[in-house]
């Protein structure tokens, strides 16, 4: 894998169209007072403080088939959505704007192959062909970046709920780790090579 | 720790005004303070310290919590020749905004330079195209002062087989071994091969009242929450406080340099936290800014006396960035690697240091193990669909993602650059920071060497892996050139001839008698990949000659 093609630097050039300067740039202050709130929200089972309810659902439906639930949670049970509403808040207006945008577009194409607009109310075998069908585009990248970093980031911004991103991958998100970190440093010690 | 809160009035002349305060910045404050001089600090960023630093690779990675970009009002721009016009982009020049500097979110990969990297051209012979060329100095010269950064900073490792001689043991034994380094090692030794312990700048153990480090695996891209890794900001700076004649300014980005009629040094402009323009006189002023902004100061300091540029009468400012090479092979094993745990890299494979002249080019390197996403979950997220022939969303996405990340491993070469003058920092003519100051642009292609050693390097990374057993090995060096990095190298180079060099062998400008300069910008040739070590090195040393010449009243 090399540093040039998979770099977060080549990631965010790859969507530089759908947010000119950079994807998603954000001042921890702001978005720690966002996170606060976040919490609460989920708490409360609130209302969305960027996403209109019918955003909040065709993004979640998203979300959820780029990595869904099956055999174990998935995007929807680790909160992405709130993730996404948390980070998209206040200061956020242009890349917002690029992924309404994006998102009408996308509907419109849906309307054209379903006769309805809405992704959520397809089932997942035309959700998939539709996504299929987008999978090069910035918008597409976008909502995949905020889908893992929603999934993988703190629990704190929204997502990753009880750690649900982390225990998918094997992360254990402690604070300190001892020798042998694994399977061959345990062998090699053991061995005595 | 008690600090003394010294503060000097920006109208009094202070001994010495030091520019930055990173990986030389905090070694000079602290040894220029020390000999009792009065020192002022001035550092664009905040003083961070470990209780600041979480594990938030939102903030760091994508956010730029630490390394700001144009999108945090640091513009950069990258051109590949003088003929392009330069793009703005997000970072070009990667570097740290805090105190510390990028010693505080490094790797701490410690290996230091060789005799060979001082003389090279000399053994190897002139490469067209290059400018080459020895350095003034001597691994001789700079080996007191690497073993005093392996005391006082710190530094955990066990001597090598190949390793240049050394005067002191290290202070710390080296780091347990990670499983990706066994796989490493073990694939080494099948090659016939020797992997040993990676030098790095992090404690194996608590030394000089610091703790010994806890594994987190949050340290590559991130700031030790323990103060186990010896960056500027935990090992030097608090030093230079206590002092009582250090004063740390933070928030203050220099604008110019500026010199009086007789063409010395005598005070340093910048732009306080509130943005407001202050001057600060001085005797002398010692810039550590890094191989980036140094250059950039520098250009932006011209006057009438000094039409290109201060300390520019060679015109090599800015010319001869080094990046240093860089290639990876990841593949699959079995069994949990758990590569995320701990520090970014314990083993080293060092064999191919200088490779043979007669494959055609110039180049060497060294080999160590990694995690390909350095431990960081997020970031592996987005790169695992990346690997080639998987999908990168979905129930398969899925499945591999939570399969590889614990079952991964990456061995990576880190290998030689060539110094050329068409590789250069200069002032952007299209944008300015919020201070006005002209952008940075860098103009940058690896020359053919470079390019010809990392695809070798490649070949014996994906030969380790396969060896080591691995599946699914996926590898790659950034074949069109790069297009950016953090190692930002050789811009005001040392020598002895003032037409060729901006330095002189004890790191002070040919042209400004009362200026010096340490940092990136110093290095002559790149070395294998990992400057830092040598960086530090150089700014012990080039404190201990300021001080002597101080003594000698001689600045």
């Amino acid at each position: 894998m090399t540093r040039q093609t998979l770099s977060r630097r080549s990631f965010l050039k790859s969507t530089a169209r759908t947010a000119p300067a950079s994807v998603l740039v954000l001042t921890l202050p702001m978005v720690l007072a966002a996170c606060r709130e976040a919490q609460q929200a989920r708490l409360d089972g609130a209302d969305f403080q960027v996403l209109s309810q019918e955003e909040a659902a065709e993004f979640d439906a998203i979300s959820a088939r780029i990595v869904p639930s099956d055999d174990t949670a998935g995007a929807r049970e680790a909160g992405v959505i709130y993730f996404i509403d948390t980070v998209m808040r206040e200061g956020r207006d242009r890349e917002m704007q690029a992924l309404r945008d994006g998102l009408r577009e996308f509907q419109t194409q849906i309307a054209l192959s379903f006769g309805a607009p809405y992704f959520h109310e397809l089932n997942e075998a035309e959700q998939d062909t539709m996504l299929g069908q987008i999978e090069a585009t910035p918008f597409f990248a976008t909502v995949r970046m905020l889908t893992i970093a929603g999934l993988l980031s703190l629990p704190e911004y929204g997502g990753n709920r009880d750690f649900i991103g982390y225990q998918l991958i094997g992360y254990d998100s402690r604070a300190a780790w001892s020798a042998p970190y694994g399977f061959y440093d345990a062998d090699y010690m053991e061995r005595g090579e | 720790m008690a600090q003394a809160a010294i503060s000097y009035p920006t109208r009094d002349e202070v001994d010495f005004v030091v520019v930055g305060s990173g990986a030389s910045g905090g070694i000079v404050a602290r040894e220029l303070a020390a000999a009792g001089h009065s020192v002022v600090v001035l550092e664009q960023g905040p003083h961070l310290q470990a209780a600041d630093f979480r594990h938030d690779e939102w903030a760091y990675d994508f956010n730029n919590e630490l390394t700001w970009g144009t999108s945090k009002g640091n513009p950069q721009t990258f051109r590949k020749t003088e003929n392009d016009v330069a793009e703005l982009r997000e970072t070009v020049c990667g570097y740290a905004h805090n105190v510390g500097g990028s010693s505080v979110h490094f790797s701490g990969n410690f290996w230091r330079f060789r005799p060979i990297d001082f003389m090279e051209a000399s053994v190897r012979g002139r490469i067209p195209g290059t400018t080459f060329s020895d350095w003034p100095i001597r691994y001789e010269d700079l080996e007191p002062y690497y073993t005093r950064v392996d005391w006082e900073v710190g530094v955990s490792g066990l001597q090598g087989p190949w390793d240049p001689p050394r005067s002191r043991e290290y202070p710390c034994p080296p780091m347990p071994v990670k499983g990706s380094d066994v796989l490493l090692e073990r694939a080494a030794k099948q090659m016939g091969l020797t992997a040993y312990p990676a030098p790095v700048a992090i404690l194996s153990q608590p030394h000089n009242g610091r703790p010994g480090c806890i594994h987190c695996g949050f340290c590559n891209g991130y700031g030790c929450e323990v103060d186990a890794k010896s960056s500027s900001m935990a090992a030097m700076i608090p030093q230079a406080l206590a002092s009582g004649n250090c004063e740390l300014r933070t928030g203050c980005t220099v604008a110019r340099v500026e010199t009086d009629d007789g063409g010395r040094v005598n005070e340093v402009v910048y732009f306080d936290g509130d943005g407001v323009e202050q001057a600060q006189r001085t005797r002398a002023a010692v810039l550590c800014a890094n191989g980036a902004e140094t250059p950039r100061l520098l250009l932006l300091s011209e006057s009438s006396r000094f039409p290109d540029g201060l300390a520019n009468s060679s015109g090599k400012v800015g010319k001869n960035l080094m990046f240093n090479g860089s290639c990876s092979s990841s593949g699959l094993f079995e069994e949990p690697v758990n590569a995320w745990k701990s520090i970014p890299t314990t083993r080293v494979v060092h064999d191919y240091y200088e490779l043979d002249p007669n494959l055609g080019f110039y180049g060497g390197g060294g080999i160590d193990g990694r995690h390909p996403s350095r431990g960081a979950p997020m970031l592996f997220g987005l790169l695992s669909g990346a690997r080639t022939g998987t999908p990168s969303w979905g129930s398969e996405y899925k499945r591999n993602l939570a399969y590889q990340f614990s079952h991964i491993a990456s061995f990576d070469g880190h290998t030689t650059s060539l110094p050329v003058e068409s590789n250069n920092i200069t002032l952007d003519p299209n944008y300015t920071d919020d201070f006005g100051r002209a952008a940075i642009r860098c103009t940058y292609m690896d020359h053919v060497d470079d390019l010809a050693t990392m695809a070798w390097f490649l070949e014996r990374t994906n030969e380790l892996m396969e060896m080591a057993g691995a599946t699914n090995i996926q590898g790659g060096y950034p074949e069109n050139g790069q297009e950016g990095n953090v190692h930002l190298l050789g811009t005001c180079r040392m020598g002895d001839d003032p037409n060729e060099s901006v330095v002189d062998a004890t790191n002070r400008a040919h042209d400004v008698p009362n200026l010096f300069m340490v940092d990136g910008s110093s290095l002559v040739t790149g070395g294998r990949g990992q400057p830092t070590m040598t960086i530090m090195a150089l700014a012990f040393r080039t404190a201990d000659l300021i001080n002597q010449a101080a003594q000698r009243n001689e600045i």
